[in-house]
């Protein structure tokens, strides 16, 4: 529409012309009784809705409570040509002079949005229309006898008959549907501020309770004129009243919202302080929009989501009637947004206001928020990790801690408390020392043990810092470890002195064997030299001994050989190797395996564990059959003895087995023995391949 | 007279072929020990001249059983045999107070005889 845009322009001549015309008609009018005043009141409340609804229209022109406002001042002029006394104009008086009040309810329905919102509200709407359309004229069909001095009316066009039966019938008929409909207007209208959030009461307020009692009395008028004319003169002045407070309150409210943007700009630049809290701004945000529930959420650029004011994750909620989110962006980036009451937008130029202040003011939060996410983040990962943590002061007193595992805890008690408190004095004074190094910039880690109840406990505390004059103590328990590595160095050890034993074995076998054969074959080989001349016959002797003798060192020489690496499992492979030990077994020994070669330590672990297994089943099991196994499953290699004898063997007992167990180990592989008694005994070693 | 001779040696196959081959050189075995404890006992008993003592006993090693032998009233002349070489035992041979060291593949009257005179 043309004259939207400049509603003064059209409206304001308009309604002073129409002005004047109703001046005109009422002052000359011959039924009417009271010009002056009519001409005041008239003139009063038409030119009081047309002035406060062109404000509001120029105000908001997207809005049509402005129209509605202007539309009913209009209205109320066009009742005045019912004071004229020619029968055109006294006619169309009658019969649309009624219509204002239709754009009234229509007003109050549709205020603050200038929208219909609900469709009991249009309905209502569309019935009060109707209404004050064929009331009228429906009364001044069957008008009745003396609605004027005699004669001083002018002709009625539309007049039908004076039917009193008639008159009497469509007179309760619209009074009880206009009635209905006010009735109908007000529940609404109830409704509506029982459903409204505390900022939409503030908007409604004033207006619903000027309209609301106008309703009410428009009502009672309607029952009781008929029926008392003091009674409806009474209503009808309390009716304008509060009929022509109603542009008055717009109008207020309009300039309240002015002078709430004003203050609202002064409490976002002046009443929070310069180095605000993000809290502090969402309070003074708050203030300014006059809205106890707005959040606001900064836009958190690293993590790309929204966050609020304590830098946790913020997801914005889709709008609703009731709640809106207005987004702050600067050149499309997003900045931050405020989420807050769907009324606000009913005050488009206080949130805009506000909303445009506060962007100034939350772009410089958002570094701090962001600053406070990160730090939720870091938070929430240090939550997560499994540690033990505690934050300790430079002077050694804890200030905070997570333990996953309350257990771990050397006493429950733990913030306000100093490290001299909960730990033996040495071991605080390395904890304070290891945390200050930290602050000064060298990472640090220390190891230590603590005696628990039950048992000793190895833990790993790291020092980093964790801010001006604290640091971050983080602690990982590492009993487990420890025990591996000294699981680890015993069997170093054992594996060490296992080759000095079997060294020192060797050079007592050499010695007392082949050695002593080899020195009794060179005297013997002396003695035969001096006897030779003289007595060829016992040096023959001598020298028949001499290699009986010799032929017995050299057998103890090939078993030694044997002992210190088998030949035959270097030239012919694990099989072979397991086939010579059965040989040379007391007792019927079954194979089964190996199908493929093996790496040559694998087949050497295995080697001895079946040697080792076999001489075992011989000294001790009395059993009558073995049987070995060597299988590759799942990347691993699988090497079982198994013998029929009385079982009960101890795995711990001796060093043998000891030794083979850490021969396997230091293939990552495992030694087990399965021994119960009167069932055989069954050693299997589980070597992985890789 | 002969020289007598008691051969101290857990190895009965040495303690036999140093007998046989001492005897043909013309010394007199009159005793065999297999351990430090039999050897001092044998001593006091036999008084032999010369004790060929091997190093490694089961029970106490060759120095020792020399130790004790040179704190006798008359104490025998003490000659060490052992078949590992005189080197691998430092200078243990020259404390103990025997007259030397043989080793037991070169054994022989004649190198018996150079010890106990030099």
């Amino acid at each position: 529409m043309i004259f939207a845009r400049r509603p003064w322009l059209y409206f304001g001549p308009a309604a002073l012309v129409a002005g004047a015309i109703a001046v005109a008609l009422t002052v000359t009018s011959d039924h009417e009784q009271h010009p002056a005043l009519a001409t005041a009141l008239g003139l009063f409340v038409s030119w009081s809705f047309i002035f406060a609804g062109l404000i509001g229209w120029s105000r908001r022109p997207a809005n049509r409570t402005g129209m509605l406002m202007v539309a009913v001042g209009f209205g109320v002029l066009v009742g005045s040509l019912s004071e004229a006394n020619y029968s055109v104009p006294f006619t169309l008086g009658a019969l649309f002079g009624s219509v204002f009040i239709a754009v009234f309810i229509h007003l109050l329905l549709a205020y603050p949005s200038g929208e219909l919102i609900s469709r009991k509200a249009r309905v209502l709407v569309i019935a009060g229309y109707a209404t004050a359309l064929v009331a009228p004229l429906l009364d001044s069909m069957f008008a009745a006898r003396h609605t004027c001095k005699p004669h001083a009316c002018p002709d009625n066009l539309v007049f039908v008959s004076h039917n009193h039966t008639a008159h009497v019938a469509q007179t309760a008929l619209w009074t009880t549907a206009t009635v209905l409909l006010f009735v109908a207007a007000f529940s609404l209208l109830v409704g509506r501020w029982r459903d409204a959030t505390p900022t939409l009461r503030r908007i409604l307020r004033p207006v619903y309770l000027a309209g609301g009692i106008s309703v009410v009395l428009l009502a009672v008028g309607f029952i009781v004129t008929p029926f008392s004319g003091f009674g409806g003169t009474l209503v009808s002045v309390a009716l304008i009243v509060t009929f022509t407070a109603v542009p008055f309150l717009f109008l207020a409210g309009l300039l309240g919202t002015t002078i709430a943007r004003g203050a609202g700009l002064d409490t976002i630049f002046s009443s929070v302080p310069e180095r605000a809290s993000p809290g502090e701004v969402q309070d003074g945000l708050r203030q300014a929009l006059r809205d106890e529930t707005a959040e606001v959420a900064y836009w958190y650029e690293e993590g790309g989501h929204y966050v609020d004011i304590d830098g946790k994750r913020f997801e914005l909620p889709v709008d609703t009637r009731r709640r809106v989110v207005t987004r702050l962006d600067y050149a499309d980036d997003p900045v931050a947004a405020i989420v807050h009451d769907a009324a606000l937008l009913e005050e488009p130029e206080l949130l805009e206001g506000i909303a445009n202040a506060a962007r100034i003011a939350l772009e410089r939060d958002k570094l701090l928020v962001e600053v406070r996410a990160r730090a939720q983040r870091y938070f929430a990962l240090l939550q997560a990790m499994p540690d033990l943590m505690f934050r300790i002061s430079a002077e050694g007193t804890y200030l905070s801690y997570n333990a996953p595992n309350p257990s771990d805890l050397v006493e429950d008690e733990v913030v306000g408390r100093t490290l001299w408190d909960r730990l033996p004095r040495d071991l605080a004074d390395r904890v304070l020392a290891a945390g200050r190094a930290a602050l000064a910039g060298t990472p640090q880690v220390i190891e230590y043990t603590l005696d628990f109840e039950d048992r000793k406990r190895h833990y790993e505390g790291r020092f980093a810092p964790s801010g001006d004059a604290e640091f971050l103590m983080i602690v990982r328990e590492i009993t487990r470890r420890k025990q591996q590595q000294q699981e680890l160095e015993a069997s170093r050890q054992r594996i060490v002195a296992a080759g000095d034993d079997a060294r020192r074995k060797l050079e007592r076998n050499l010695h007392d064997g082949a050695q002593q054969r080899l020195v009794s074959v060179s005297l013997s080989l002396r003695l035969a030299q001096a006897q030779l001349e003289e007595n060829p016959a016992g040096a023959q002797e001598v020298l028949e001994a001499s290699r009986e003798e010799l032929a017995r060192a050299l057998e103890e020489l090939r078993e030694l050989a044997r002992g210190i690496h088998p030949a035959v499992l270097t030239d012919r492979g694990l099989e072979a190797a397991l086939e010579s030990l059965a040989a040379r077994a007391p007792l019927p020994v079954e194979i089964d395996g190996p199908r493929a070669s093996l790496p040559a330590a694998v087949e050497a672990a295995a080697y001895y564990v079946v040697s080792e297994a076999l001489a075992n089943v011989t000294k001790y099991a009395q059993a009558s059959s073995v049987k070995v196994t060597v299988e590759q499953v799942n990347g691993c290699a699988y090497v079982e003895v198994a013998d029929d004898g009385v079982g009960g063997a101890d795995p711990g007992r001796g060093s043998g087995l000891r030794g083979l167990a850490d021969r396997v180990a230091s293939l990552n592989g495992k030694l087990a023995i399965d021994s119960p008694p009167g069932a055989g005994t069954r050693v299997r070693a589980e070597i992985p391949l890789e | 007279m002969d020289m007598t001779v008691l051969i101290v040696d857990d190895h009965p196959s040495f303690r036999t072929s140093a007998r046989e081959l001492l005897e043909a050189e013309g010394y007199e075995i009159i005793g065999e020990a297999e351990n430090g404890t039999t050897a001092l006992r044998a001593v006091e008993e036999l008084k032999p001249d010369l004790v060929l003592l091997d190093v490694q006993l089961p029970d106490m090693d060759g120095f020792q059983v020399a130790e004790q032998l040179c704190k006798l009233a008359d104490p025998p002349a003490v000659v060490l045999t052992s078949s590992r070489d005189s080197a691998d035992y430092g200078s243990c041979i020259q404390i103990c107070g025997a007259h030397g060291f043989v080793p037991k593949a070169d054994l022989s009257g004649a190198a018996i005889a150079a010890l106990l005179t030099a």
